[in-house]
């Protein structure tokens, strides 16, 4: 009998429950997480969808030089998804300097991202873009802008800082492979909810 | 969620990769055509949903997971998806004032 094990009814059973879909615990809890997270992230854009749609002189202002940068931007994105998919790969072969430079890298390319991002939202305030007024149209179109673009950022920034953590904790063997993968999971969803911002919010606003 | 099959080559990856940024370009081609507002609606959120189930199945590796996860997530995910959609029906009463207008 192990140390884990108990006695119940004269039968020697495990004391904790196997995880459910034998995933393990943080990972499931990631999951979960991410799951949650597509609700925030579907309700910004189902409001901002209904106010689109909703609103007659909703602004089209974004030129082609935004939607060149919204590209790059893009690029750099599913650039760092493809470095971090090298970074779990890397962790779970127990190669850790390369899980770690492949992190870093995925690191750079965020920061690049971000700041980035943040220079388009200086662009769209430089022409007069506040949460409540443009000079284009509807003022609802700023405050659903910087909202649904806002929340994107915000979780870059947060993926950013829980990428160095772990991946400068898994360097001195504070955390494991299957931190690095679950830093991954929350990195590649940030890309996959870009996928949806682009189009919905970029696109189906150039200007004519 | 743990991993059933052995690790496969970085190949797959980098087509996945590739058809991303194809998908953008092709949703910037579409953009700038400027078709009708619901036709453009459609054509963005089909190649939108493409482009995250390539991510969620290979980057995020729940393709190789066991099958009960990936029911689990798919599940999990339309009644998340669902119970959001639910406020559409006031918004169109809010706009039209249908169907509970009379």
């Amino acid at each position: 009998m192990s140390h884990s094990d108990v006695v119940l009814g004269g039968h020697h059973v495990p004391a904790m429950e196997p995880s459910p879909f034998a995933v393990p615990a943080k990972k499931l809890a990631m999951w979960l997480f991410i799951i949650s997270d597509i609700m925030t992230f579907a309700a910004c854009l189902v409001a901002y969808g209904f106010l689109r749609n909703s609103t007659p002189n909703w602004p089209r202002p974004f030129q082609s030089s935004t939607i060149v940068s919204v590209m790059v931007m893009t690029f750099i994105l599913v650039t760092s998804s493809l470095i971090m998919v090298l970074a779990v790969r890397a962790a779970k072969a127990g190669d850790k300097a390369g899980a770690v430079k492949y992190s870093m890298f995925t690191l750079v390319a965020g920061v690049i991202f971000a700041i980035l991002h943040i220079r388009e939202w200086m662009g769209m305030i430089a022409q007069g873009v506040t949460f409540y007024k443009n000079p284009w149209g509807t003022g609802l179109f700023g405050g659903a802008y910087f909202s649904v673009t806002g929340m994107e950022l915000l979780h870059v920034i947060a993926g950013l800082i829980a990428l160095l953590i772990v991946s400068l904790g898994y360097k001195s063997g504070r955390y494991s492979a299957g931190d690095i993968e679950n830093c991954g999971l929350f990195w590649q969803f940030i890309n996959i909810v870009w996928m949806f911002v682009v189009p919905l919010v970029y696109l189906m606003n150039v200007a004519s | 969620m743990t991993t059933t099959e052995a690790p496969s080559g970085f190949g797959k990856y980098l087509g996945i990769y590739v058809s991303m940024l194809l998908i953008t370009v092709i949703e910037v081609v579409i953009a700038y055509q400027h078709p009708s507002g619901a036709r453009l609606l459609v054509s963005m959120l089909l190649l939108a949903a493409i482009g995250a189930v390539l991510g969620v199945l290979y980057f995020m590796g729940l393709g190789s997971e066991n099958h009960s996860s990936i029911v689990a997530f798919c599940v999990f995910t339309l009644f998340v998806l669902a119970t959001i959609n639910y406020g559409w029906t006031d918004s169109f009463r809010i706009l039209f004032g249908a169907p509970f207008s009379k």
